[in-house]
């Protein structure tokens, strides 16, 4: 009856007796939620222009919060760090293009992915040697990152809301927007997209494989570079940030390979359930710690319903 | 101009490496292979601390010519603080080097029954499984200066301002990385809880929370503890304190273990940290003998992999005093067995038998870096003891005088629980020579 009663019953009467921790936490479940789905963008671009799952997402973040800081360490100033990062994430995609992929076009998918997981080891390596593996703060002020909080007395009780956190909400939500814009309004956008459902046809029509393919790397580099700041601003600049790229695999377990939109509303819906979870039924009922495998229980039960995830395309395959 | 001198060293250290692996440098060189993690998750703290063992031994070869004429050759073997890979590194480098540096509470509980086998002794300082400290059943490990159960005492007294009973009623969170490492104290916590009437809350996160710790800090703020104690290691420490300055709790009513006292994790809060405090068993001073050879041996040369400013840090000058201890260990064993170049086993005896007072601290240029302290074939660790570091918004200073661990509360503890271990082990040898 206890176990029932702290089950049911209790969650919510928390709820209820302190509103104004229930809306901390649910401000830090859509904080998450963003970050996570940042990620989860990095991943579902290149799956949707090449089918390749790209286990080198994490340290392309790694890599670009490095070369951001290391380049200010060097005396560059911060504004001019950012679009010189950027260079080296567009010449890190013509390279990955270059060396990597063109050799394996036609190859099967998991050689693809064997391959990302050779990017991944080199630019550990190579990432170790160019900048050491010591904790380096991020360069938060410099880019004019707001660093206060916003403190409300809600129902008599205290909320603080990071501006550092709303400035990645806001950021995030507007990189969204230019990404949805890109893809659906422009030309390019729209050839990635056309690759994505069919290289064959994509290429008769005159689309070039490599130059889509720099492309999306690219911008997958933008958004590894937006997830280095945003992560990085909370717990320092290190290798450490590489991990945070399996937080993203529940959510595209969630919002399926292919949908932009998918990964924006996956990593939402896990961010906030995930933080209701821990807060008010992990940590009284299971000890804590829910987070590490909340995501992907919460995923596979999805997974049973609607195997293509919540916004994946259902593909039927005729035999 | 740093990259291609980082480059070069990478290089020069891969040529030494593979020449140090050639029979005609193996009698006049002794190999000391550190399980390094300069990558993953946990390269934060272990890049500067290996950055410190490696140019203190380089300093050596530099200056001295290595030891007693012996040059000692210092290699790395990358785990990522991986389990897997430390096991795969242990196995690599049995055969050449004449210490394991395992350098995790993982892989070091992974390697601890092999070393019976092996024969080769295990180098844990302030790390790995605290009863090791209990030489007669844990022949071939050693965990000096001081053990974890210690770091947990010493901080709890030191919270306390001496008197447990203080303790009485209040709470205390332990956070701690959901790993063997951050389940360490928690037996030896919970012991003194039920003594001292405290309520003990260990709250656990994981790998991939290290850097979000909002769901930790909610549970904190609704917890309302007197004391936060973390056990935290890697991304875990930055983590934390950004979560911590985040939502105002006390920096003053947060302390940590040595491993959660690196200044790049303050660095990340900056003034916001202010008042938080690290139990340190070694302290960094600069100017020190040992310091300033380094400096002009070593960082002045453009050898070191150190990045600027890392030479002032605790984490730094903790890896130059556990290589010191290794290095202390085979000039006791080539003393004791009129020999050059030692053995595992004659190394194994110069670790049960590391006598650094004052006095020979002070000779050997490391006065106030580290507590004195000795070993016997009985005490593994030496329970040297340790200070209260303080972040002062820029830098750790001392805030207490050398504490000590409660050993009469952990030893019988200590000693159950290396009982245990050996039963749960059986046939688990025990050093049955050992009269202490």
């Amino acid at each position: 009856m206890d176990f029932l009663n702290s089950l049911l019953v209790k969650p919510f009467a928390d709820m209820v007796a302190a509103p104004d921790f229930l809306i901390q936490v649910l401000w830090e479940g859509i904080v998450s939620g963003v970050l996570y789905a940042l990620i989860a963008l990095g991943f579902v671009l290149i799956y949707k222009s090449s089918r390749i799952f790209n286990f080198a997402q994490g340290i392309m973040v790694v890599f670009a919060a490095l070369t951001l800081v290391g380049l200010h360490e060097k005396g560059v100033p911060a504004l001019l760090a950012v679009p010189l990062t950027l260079v080296v994430m567009f010449i890190l995609a013509v390279g990955i293009e270059r060396v990597v992929l063109r050799p394996l076009v036609n190859q099967p998918d998991i050689i693809l992915f064997m391959a990302t997981i050779g990017i991944t080891l080199f630019l550990v390596g190579f990432g170790e040697i160019i900048f050491g593996g010591e904790n380096k703060v991020m360069i938060t002020e410099q880019l004019y990152i707001p660093t206060g909080s916003f403190e409300f007395e809600p129902f008599g009780g205290f909320v603080s809301i990071e501006q550092k956190d709303l400035t990645a909400v806001i950021g995030a939500g507007l990189l969204v927007i230019a990404l949805l814009v890109f893809l659906n309004r422009s030309k390019m956008g729209r050839a990635i997209r056309a690759l994505g459902d069919d290289h064959q046809a994509a290429l008769s029509v005159g689309i070039s494989l490599s130059t889509i393919w720099v492309l999306v790397w690219f911008i997958s580099g933008i958004i590894a570079l937006a997830t280095g700041i945003v992560w990085g601003a909370r717990a320092g600049v290190s290798f450490a940030l590489e991990v945070i790229a399996f937080k993203a695999l529940p959510v595209l377990m969630l919002g399926g390979l292919e949908s932009v939109s998918g990964a924006i509303i996956g990593g939402l819906m896990i961010g906030i359930l995930e933080k209701l979870f821990e807060i008010y039924w992990g940590q009284p009922l299971l000890g804590g710690n829910t987070e590490t495998w909340f995501a992907f229980v919460f995923a596979l039960f999805v997974l049973l319903f609607r195997p293509q995830g919540l916004f994946g395309e259902r593909i039927i395959e005729r035999v | 101009m740093k990259t291609l001198s980082r480059l070069g060293l990478l290089s020069a250290a891969v040529a030494m490496g593979a020449l140090a692996g050639l029979p005609a440098l193996a009698q006049d060189s002794v190999n000391v292979t550190n399980l390094s993690y300069r990558t993953g998750p946990f390269a934060a703290t272990g890049t500067p601390v290996m950055n410190g063992q490696r140019d203190y031994i380089m300093m050596l070869n530099e200056r001295d010519g290595g030891v007693n004429g012996v040059k000692i050759v210092y290699d790395e073997c990358e785990t990522g603080y991986n389990t897997e890979k430390g096991a795969e590194c242990y196995e690599k480098t049995k055969g050449s080097s004449i210490v394991t540096q395992p350098w995790s509470t993982g892989i070091t509980l992974q390697v601890l029954p092999k070393s019976n086998v092996d024969k080769i002794p295990i180098l844990a300082p302030g790390y790995g499984f605290s009863p090791m400290a209990e030489g007669k059943t844990f022949t071939w490990a050693f965990n000096p200066p001081t053990t974890y159960w210690d770091g947990a005492s010493m901080i709890l007294q030191n919270i306390a301002d001496g008197n447990l009973d203080s303790l009485k009623g209040k709470k205390i969170v332990l956070l701690h990385l959901d790993a063997p490492f951050g389940k360490e104290p928690i037996p030896l916590m919970q012991a003194y809880a039920e003594k001292h009437g405290f309520t003990l809350l260990p709250i656990p996160v994981g790998l991939k929370e290290m850097q979000n710790q909002s769901a930790q800090w909610l549970q904190i703020r609704r917890e309302r503890p007197d004391f936060v104690v973390m056990w935290g290691w890697g991304a875990m420490n930055a983590g934390a304190l950004t979560e911590a300055a985040k939502t105002k709790f006390p920096m003053d009513k947060f302390v940590g273990i040595w491993w959660s006292g690196s200044d790049a994790d303050l660095k990340t809060v900056g003034e916001a940290g202010k008042g938080y405090r690290s139990i340190s068993w070694s302290f960094p001073v600069s100017d020190s003998k040992t310091m300033q050879d380094i400096k002009t041996h070593v960082i002045d040369k453009g050898k070191s992999l150190s990045a600027p400013g890392e030479f002032d840090y605790v984490f730094y000058q903790r890896g130059v005093v556990i290589s010191m201890f290794a290095v202390e260990a085979i000039k006791s064993a080539q003393a004791h067995f009129n020999t050059k170049v030692v053995t595992p086993e004659q190394l194994r005896w110069g670790f049960e038998n590391l006598k650094l007072d004052d006095a020979y601290l002070a000779e050997i240029g490391f006065t106030g870096m580290v507590p004195p302290f000795s070993t016997s074939c009985a005490n593994h660790a030496g329970h040297s003891g340790g200070w209260m570091l303080q972040w002062d918004g820029a830098k750790f200073v001392k805030s207490s005088d050398l504490l000590k661990a409660d050993e009469t509360m952990i030893q019988p503890l200590a000693i159950a629980e290396a009982k245990k271990y050996a039963e749960a082990n059986a046939p688990w040898p025990t050093n049955d020579e050992c009269k202490m």
